[in-house]
């Protein structure tokens, strides 16, 4: 996109305030999640038009857009894409994006991957030390205002270099970051962690590709993972980058305030280098500098949130959960070995403990009556049963394990045993060939060191 | 719908051979698909087509009645049961080797066999600590081995004729699945672990990714890309999720994403949504679209290039716990089983429990663009 202007912000859903980095986009976006009719799900193209719809096919009034937020739920307002969003609802956006811009700002510096910086040369001079110190561990001063994806990047390269004395590579690879910062942008504000953790996933991977220059910009940070964020400084970021970059249009002048002041009141260094990095962060970590397993339950709060569909792909998520995004996250957040009951509006259909249903299963009594106890003899080929169809019970089957209640309540253990229930005895194997009774060893000797008995003969399969 | 065209190998055979008590009120078929014959008598864990180099369609099920049954689909839809085998415990994961003689089943019973359908024996092949949840096949340049994933933390290598396997590879976490398509294998692990391996010359360790997912990761499938190449894998969680990772691509992090998928909307469409899990997935081996199969008792059909959702079912009245295509992607089963998704007191053993089989040949074709 490399456009200056896009209604002077990036494509958003007035909807739902989700940000995208193409109009095209957010039209199928509406037409998707707003404008479709819950009946017949025929894709309308405003919310007016959804409503007639409703009206003339289906016989049937709707009352408010669906997906819609509280507060812009109003089917009379006529809205396409950007167009027709009020004057008023546009500037609250505005202020919004700054507000997030500079709180960014403020809190982080941080700022990984590109920053941008929309010239400052008169920053320039104090960026000299900043490779060299610490303090806020990364180039701050490169981050205001929006870190990457300036729109405003068609001017700012040039400001670079004299700023960043050191990171002159950064450059070229400013513009095409901007592309790719929006699209991970809309999920305004929950960003938090997820988005930091979704190394593969995330829009800032827009700020990838410029990967050549970001690499040296963040030492031994990830490169796309702006903030490396054990924090919970990060979802603040990310938000503001995700602002930042319509922020940017809007006070391309603003910087220099900015530079000066992002000292992020948190003092400690978030990202002084990847190695300090990593020590904040407890255990082991992957690649984002999210620890790899989740037993902390701090360390995995901030993920959780927010993760809600970050799709590139608006028209496939489903966003009903979207908005009110980190409820059911968040509740996972607090357990890390149960998970988490969920928001009111959705209700995860799954056992509370987090192991899978498989395990859960497998504990019960009745599947672990057969498992092979030490010391047991080996199956050989058991009598066949009274056979009468696929697994009937089998009472009385000798049970090696000794322990066979005679109720094979569903059956299952009955297989266990027989030769092939119903099946001619001495059936023929499917394929045709072999005599059923050939000892077992195919491969030859070591089968006792195996430690386990002999192999199961199946005779004769059919079934 | 005609279930066969005449593109298909099914034949125009439309009504389901062997149902039994298809009564139009039940909704265990509502998709109207082929039921197979002599189903397993508890919930079927796995499912598998057997390879293109053996004539015909061969399908095995592994059931929680520790059983691996065979079936013979004949192009008219009709399904003859030709063997089984028993296991000491449920069996979790079966696979077919490439040259469809043999198939190998992992079982809770900590070991995975070797069953030879020529001659209807099976023996064990290897040996866990745990349960063995995956095995797959490997049949790379220079060896051949099959690939058991446990809940023992391990990965273990086995080359079928020696009790001792010829390599171990450490897991985080418990194995939870694992797909293979050479030289790439992922396996998933509990606690959201994720590891790519690549298999040349010998399997090793890849690299670490961080999952997506934000849940329980619970089916992994791998997908290639227009070489057939395997460049990327598909996860599905518990929270009815899947995520597509792309591995070894430039633009990674940005052709990666998400879809919710398997999730009911309750009567009012802001209102509140039963979520459910993602139980089991597979890639159509032409068209590389995906068919996943969830505890809602739905499959869907998505195309990944396209982001879209090509087709959902019906709800099936039990969850969908496994799934898979036959070797070109003429048929798509799907077992209707209880998962246990709810609970032990959801679980009624005397549910019958079904695999259903489809045409596949159109549904999966991929949507023109985006």
């Amino acid at each position: 996109m490399g456009r200056k202007k896009k209604k002077q912000l990036k494509p958003w859903c007035w909807y739902c305030n989700r940000d995208f980095d193409d109009e095209k986009i957010l039209i199928q976006h509406q037409k998707a999640k707003h404008f479709k009719c819950h009946i017949c799900h025929k894709k309308l193209y405003t919310g007016p038009g959804l409503a007639i719809h409703c009206m003339q096919v289906h016989k049937e009034t709707i009352d408010a857009v669906p997906n819609a937020i509280p507060g812009r739920t109003d089917i009379e307002l006529e809205i396409y894409g950007m167009e027709g969003i009020p004057e008023k609802d546009m500037d609250e956006r505005r202020r919004l994006l700054e507000q997030k811009t500079q709180e960014s700002q403020k809190k982080k510096q941080q700022d990984d991957s590109d920053e941008y910086d929309d010239d400052e040369s008169a920053a320039s001079t104090s960026f000299q030390p900043q490779p060299v110190q610490p303090q806020q561990g990364y180039i701050p001063p490169m981050a205001q205002p929006g870190l990457p994806p300036v729109p405003g990047a068609p001017g700012m390269p040039p400001g670079i270099p004299p700023l960043m004395p050191g990171v002159p590579p950064l450059m070229p690879g400013m513009p095409p970051v901007m592309p790719g910062m929006p699209p991970g942008l809309h999920h305004q504000r929950k960003y938090t962690q997820s988005f930091c953790g979704e190394n593969i996933m995330m829009p800032m991977g827009g700020m990838m590709p410029p990967g050549p220059g970001i690499p040296p910009l963040m030492p031994g940070m990830p490169p796309g993972m702006p903030p490396p964020v054990p924090r919970p400084g990060i979802p603040p970021m990310t938000q503001a980058q995700a602002v930042s970059a319509p922020g940017i249009l809007n006070r391309p002048p603003a910087p220099t305030a900015t530079v000066p002041a992002p000292q992020p009141p948190v003092t400690k260094p978030l990202f002084p280098s990847a190695g300090q990095a990593q020590a904040a962060v407890p255990g082991p970590v992957g690649t984002d500098f999210k620890p790899l397993n989740n037993t902390p339950a701090t360390t995995t709060e901030p993920p959780k949130p927010t993760f809600p569909a970050y799709t590139q792909s608006t028209a496939s998520t489903t966003s009903t959960t979207n908005s009110t995004a980190a409820k059911p996250a968040a509740s996972i957040t607090s357990k890390p070995a149960t998970l988490t009951t969920t928001s009111a509006t959705s209700k995860l259909i799954h056992p509370d403990e987090d192991i899978s249903l498989e395990e859960r299963r497998a504990q019960l009594p009745k599947y672990q009556r057969n498992l092979p106890r030490p010391g047991q003899a080996p199956i050989g080929n058991p009598p066949v049963g009274p056979i009468g169809g696929m697994m009937p019970p089998q009472p009385g089957i000798p049970q090696q394990q000794g322990m066979r209640p005679p109720m094979p309540p569903h059956g299952q253990y009955g297989g266990h045993h027989q030769g092939m229930p119903g099946f001619l005895p001495g059936a023929m194997p499917p394929y045709g060939q072999g005599p059923p009774m050939v000892p077992p060893y195919q491969g030859g000797p070591p089968r006792p060191p195996m430690g386990m008995r002999p192999p199961v003969m199946s005779q004769g399969g059919r079934y | 719908m005609s279930l066969f065209g005449t593109t298909s190998k099914f034949g125009s055979n439309g009504s389901s051979v062997g149902t039994f008590g298809s009564a139009a009120a039940d909704h265990h078929n509502p998709m109207k698909d082929i039921e197979v014959t002599s189903s397993p008598d508890d919930s079927i864990g796995c499912l598998s087509f057997s390879p293109a180099s053996l004539p015909g369609n061969f399908l095995v099920a592994g059931s929680w009645a520790n059983d691996v049954r065979c079936w013979e689909v004949q192009d008219n839809g009709q399904t003859v049961p030709k063997a089984q085998h028993i296991h000491a415990g449920p069996v979790l994961g079966v696979c077919w080797s490439d040259d469809g003689s043999k198939v190998f089943t992992a079982s809770c019973d900590k070991t995975a066999k070797m069953w030879d359908l020529n001659s209807n024996l099976a023996i064990q092949i290897a040996q866990h600590d745990a349960p063995i949840k995956t095995v797959h096949w490997i049949k790379a340049s220079n060896y051949r081995c099959v690939m058991t994933g446990s809940w023992d933390r391990t990965l273990k290598f086995w080359d079928t004729r020696s009790s001792n396997p010829v390599m171990a590879l450490q897991l985080p976490e418990r194995c939870y699945c694992a797909d293979v398509v050479y030289p790439m294998a992922v396996v998933a692990t509990a606690r959201r672990g994720l590891i790519v391996y690549q298999l040349e010359n010998q399997p090793s360790e890849v690299r670490r990714v961080e999952s997506s997912l934000k849940f329980q990761n619970r089916c992994v499938a791998i997908f290639k890309d227009k070489h057939h190449k395997p460049n990327g894998f598909a996860l599905g969680s518990i929270e009815g999720k899947i995520a597509f990772h792309y591995l070894n691509v430039p633009n990674s992090v940005k052709d990666s994403f998400t879809f919710k998928c398997h999730r009911s909307n309750r009567a009012n469409s802001s209102g509140s949504q039963d979520i459910y899990a993602v139980n089991g997935m597979a890639f159509h081996p032409i068209h590389g679209t995906l068919a996943t199969v969830g505890s809602d008792g739905r499959f869907n059909f998505w195309d990944k290039d396209g982001r879209a959702k090509l087709k959902t079912s019906e709800p099936l009245d039990q969850p969908i716990s496994a799934c898979c295509f036959n070797h070109n992607g003429n048929i798509f089963a799907y077992a209707s089983s209880y998962d246990w998704s709810k609970g032990h007191e959801f679980y009624n053993p005397k549910r019958k429990n079904y695999i259903f089989l489809r045409n596949a040949a159109e549904e999966l074709k991929p949507r023109n663009g985006k």
